[in-house]
């Protein structure tokens, strides 16, 4: 079996397979010099002349090539590349800490008890810290979740994000091409996006688009949609902005199922400029290599494993089904199979077409060979949605515990900040020094529907640990470790 | 909280909780004193009364923020009680906060002081009257209400847990407050609390000591840290300005001692009272003073009581006002004794088991700075006194000079002590 093997054994046999070319080449061009060592000049030069060339060949062939080449750099997709990015801090007037949050519960939902104690072993478990954040209206007992508080928040989180991406790019309000903005619950009108056009005074022919209802994973839909409309558009750039706005979707009743959110969902946000100018091309921090995503919606169980409904008081919450982790694992299970052949070496696809082929024909009851994700990445993203879901998918990719680092922290540090979970957890990394030049990153994220998108990024030049950003103030005392269990 | 009655009162009421800004470290715990236990099961109830600039043009949001600030210097009253395995309560540094309260009065506060004039008990609707209990871990220590007027003005109320600490320490978290606003920096040092120890249980406590004259065991009242009165007790609070003063304390001494003014105020209201209760007068008094030289925080007022041998009626108010100055005894030990003897369990109460008269002439209340602008009154009141009453002689506002009375007394006996206090003293 091949994950029995010696670690050398496996390094003989991924060494040759992955630069199969340049193992190739060497010997053939080794082959082709001694040859023509052989002969000699004389005959060298015999062989010159005899070749005759004519000009009119000479014309037709270069003619040829340079219509060759242009064919090809025409049709080769336009690099997109990431020039930096932003995600909000909050204040410490947000702050909440487990004690406030158990008592403002207890007070809340004082004739349900059993929900009360449901919410604390959800929260002593979740891999949660005590410097999270819920927004101004969600403080109060009961919480007071008003149109203008939840357009508040909106305004802080999403200006917040915009106002420090653009000291960090220098980039102006009116050279902004395209805005996407993703937030799935709060869905006003005019849009948030709208909202965006309107501070900043962009472009009244500005390309802008608002994605709501897309869930968790809607951070690298946004992404996929920026890319597209980057092919079409020449010489522009994107500013992508995902968040999920916490007021109006705070679950007032007491259905255990959901009650979860609650004790999850945070406030957070980010603000992403994505660029094909040429100009960003020394400047960008990575260059997007990837997108894949996956949807699992046509499946009956998986469209409602994340569902939002109203429970039997007429309180309208989201209700998660008992078999989300199964869910997540298949949809995880779908999109490796696609992205795999992208980004794996060969020596890794070659195994598995290998056990694949080995378990058709020979023994069903061979284990199915996990290629190994690290030999393609050296960082990984993934959504911090919850504990389990980073436990599921550090077992399933056989990561080690600092691949999830990033994740487990960011869990720890902001919750789960829905779809701008994996820009903190990309800006921990680049906190921690830890991004060089060439290094690889995956995203990976769900969410309702269900989906799972990757996103495959390549850093694109040396990055300096950063002086502001979320982690700034706090940097330092992580990693931290998070006990199975929190007494409160 | 508030009553139906008051309700067109006070309305808008809003609840949220305010803790520090940064994280605490874990697993931090404060463990009260004897002497902090002994005052567990009462509360200091302060108003602070400020015109419209103080807090003109604020939002809730900036009200709170300096209290985030703040209250990273004070993880104590951030805390929540629990009790160790031998009953004996201590807080656990957890972070969740001071409850934040926000009201408005459909009055201005002209009207409102007129109105308090006349009914004094309309006061306890400006500040929170939660308890600590029925559970403890769930219960605030400190909670603040903002309380805005129809003219602008706003009264900052604070519930203080008495177990936290005397009126020192909670004048001292205000004044502390109006630093941070003024934008400076606390001159305390941040985390105060330390790691639990092995709770020292000392050996065989003298368990044939009787309890000490100063306080009255109570309950039990488990986790219901409240006073259970016999009658119900009101609160009436009058000025005594400088040239009164002078004249009382003029009138009451002799044989050329001086008297301070609370010896004065104190010796007085002694008598009137002894008068009104007739055969059940108070023969012994207990005297609370605050430590000038122990500016830390916690319980750390000096407690005595002072007993008189003669009846109380007859006596001269001269000589009460000197059996205080000399003759009182200092029961602090006496009463670390009594809490010891079941490591904390038992249940006190110190204010009201005798008549008590609380000096607190030298509390800093006017010192707390909003922007700029001190309180144009401070209303001062404890809740859970027993049934003997209490008497607190508080400094007046800066520019009268004088002092501030405030008085806990049995509902009956109010209006005679006033009539009292207006024909024979020609106070109020």
């Amino acid at each position: 079996m091949p994950e029995m093997l010696p670690k050398y054994v496996k390094l003989g046999y991924q060494y040759p397979v992955d630069h199969i070319l340049t193992f190739l080449f060497i010997p053939i061009m080794a082959a082709v010099s001694i040859q023509i060592l052989k002969l000699g000049p004389e005959e060298i030069l015999t062989i010159w002349n005899s070749l005759h060339f004519d000009f009119v060949q000479i014309l037709c062939s270069s003619f040829l090539v340079t219509l060759i080449a242009t064919v090809y750099f025409m049709s080769k997709p336009r690099s997109i590349y990431l020039v930096d990015y932003a995600c909000y801090k909050p204040p410490i007037t947000s702050r909440v800490p487990f004690s406030t949050f158990m008592e403002h519960s207890r007070l809340i939902l004082k004739d349900n008890p059993k929900s009360v104690e449901f919410q604390m072993r959800i929260l002593e478990r979740s891999g949660l810290g005590e410097e999270t954040s819920l927004p101004p209206a969600i403080h109060y007992i009961p919480p007071n979740p008003t149109m203008e508080a939840a357009r508040g928040e909106a305004e802080a989180v999403i200006f917040s994000a915009i106002d420090s991406l653009m000291q960090k790019t220098s980039i102006k309000p009116k050279d902004i091409d395209i805005l996407i903005v993703n937030c799935s619950l709060f869905s006003p009108t005019p849009s948030l996006s709208a909202m965006v056009v309107n501070k900043y005074k962009l472009r009244s022919n500005i390309k802008s688009f608002n994605l709501s209802g897309m869930g968790c994973s809607a951070g690298l839909i946004s992404i996929d949609l920026a890319r597209d409309l980057l092919q079409v558009h020449p010489n522009s750039n994107a500013l992508v902005v995902s968040t999920e706005i916490i007021t109006p979707n705070y679950y007032q009743g007491s259905e255990r199922a959901m009650l979860l959110p609650n004790c999850l969902f945070r406030m957070g946000g980010a603000a992403i400029l994505l660029s094909n100018k040429r100009g960003d091309r020394n400047r960008a921090k990575y260059k997007l290599v990837h997108v894949v995503r996956t949807h699992k919606g046509a499946d009956d169980k998986a469209y409602k494993c994340v569902y939002e409904q109203e429970d039997p008081q007429g309180k309208v919450g989201i209700n998660l089904s008992k078999d989300l982790m199964i869910i997540a694992g298949e949809a995880l299970k779908s999109n490796i199979t696609t992205i795999g052949p992208l980004v794996l070496p060969a020596s890794e696809q070659l195994l598995f077409l290998f056990t694949l082929i080995g378990r058709k024909i020979f023994n069903p009851k061979w284990k199915p060979y996990i290629p190994d994700f690290k030999q393609a990445f050296e960082h990984f993203c993934i959504h911090a949605g919850g504990r389990a879901v980073i436990d599921e998918l550090q077992k399933n990719l056989q990561l080690s515990a600092e691949h999830v680092e990033a994740s487990r922290m960011t869990l720890h540090r902001f919750g789960n900040t829905s779809s701008s979970s994996l820009w903190y957890e990309l800006s921990y990394i680049e906190a921690k020094g830890r991004m060089k030049n060439g290094d690889r990153i995956w995203q990976i994220a769900f969410g309702s529907g269900f989906k799972c998108n990757s996103a495959v990024w390549k850093c694109n030049r040396r990055i300096k640990t950063p002086n502001n950003g979320p982690w700034q103030d706090c940097i330092d005392r992580y990693p931290v470790h998070i006990p199975e269990i929190v007494k409160l | 909280m508030v009553s139906s009655m008051a309700e067109g009162l006070i309305y808008d009421i809003k609840l949220s909780s305010v803790g520090p800004g940064t994280v605490t470290e874990p697993d931090m715990v404060h463990e009260p004193s004897d002497m902090d236990l002994a005052m567990k099961l009462h509360y200091l109830k302060v108003i602070y009364y400020f015109g419209k600039q103080a807090f003109e043009g604020l939002t809730t949001l900036k009200i709170k923020e300096p209290l985030f600030m703040v209250l990273n210097y004070f993880p104590v009253i951030c805390g929540r009680f629990r009790r160790a395995e031998s009953g004996r309560p201590y807080i656990k540094c957890n972070d969740c906060g001071v409850r934040f309260i926000e009201a408005k009065c459909e009055k201005t506060m002209d009207e409102w002081l007129e109105m308090t004039k006349e009914n004094a008990s309309l006061e306890k609707y400006l500040t929170p009257n939660q308890i600590i209990g029925p559970e403890l871990g769930f219960s605030p220590t400190v909670l603040l209400q903002y309380t805005k007027f129809k003219c602008g003005g706003m009264s900052v109320g604070l519930s203080w847990a008495h177990v936290l600490g005397d009126a020192f320490s909670a004048a001292e978290f205000l004044n502390q407050l109006g630093k941070v606003v003024a934008g400076e920096k606390p001159n305390r040092p941040i985390n105060l609390a330390h790691l639990k120890t092995k709770s020292t249980n000392s050996g065989s406590p003298l368990t044939n000591m009787e309890d000490p004259l100063s306080v009255k065991r109570v309950g039990p009242v488990g986790d219901n840290w409240m006073t259970v009165n016999n009658c119900k007790m009101e609160a009436f609070s009058f000025s005594v300005n400088a040239t009164q003063l002078s004249h009382l304390q003029s009138k009451i001494s002799s044989n050329g001692t001086d008297f301070s003014p609370f010896e004065a105020l104190s010796a007085v209201i002694w008598q009137c009272i002894a008068k009104i209760r007739r055969e059940s007068e108070p023969k012994v008094v207990t005297i609370c003073k605050g430590m000038e030289q122990n500016k830390a925080d916690g319980n750390n007022q000096l407690i005595s009581v002072v007993k008189a041998a003669y009846p109380i009626v007859e006596a001269n108010p001269g000589d009460l006002a000197v059996l205080m100055k000399n003759a009182a005894l200092d029961q602090r030990e006496k009463i670390e004794n009594a809490i010891e003897k079941d490591n904390g369990v038992s249940d006190f109460i110190v204010y009201g088991a005798n008549l008590t008269f609380t000096n607190l002439e030298e509390a800093k209340l006017y010192e707390f700075d909003y922007r700029g602008e001190k309180p144009s009154y401070v209303s001062y009141r404890v809740d859970g006194v027993g049934d003997e009453g209490a008497v607190l002689v508080l400094p007046g506002p800066p520019k009268n000079g004088g002092r501030t009375v405030m008085a806990i007394l049995p509902e009956n006996e109010v209006t005679e002590l006033k009539s009292e206090l207006k024909t024979e003293w020609f106070m109020i």
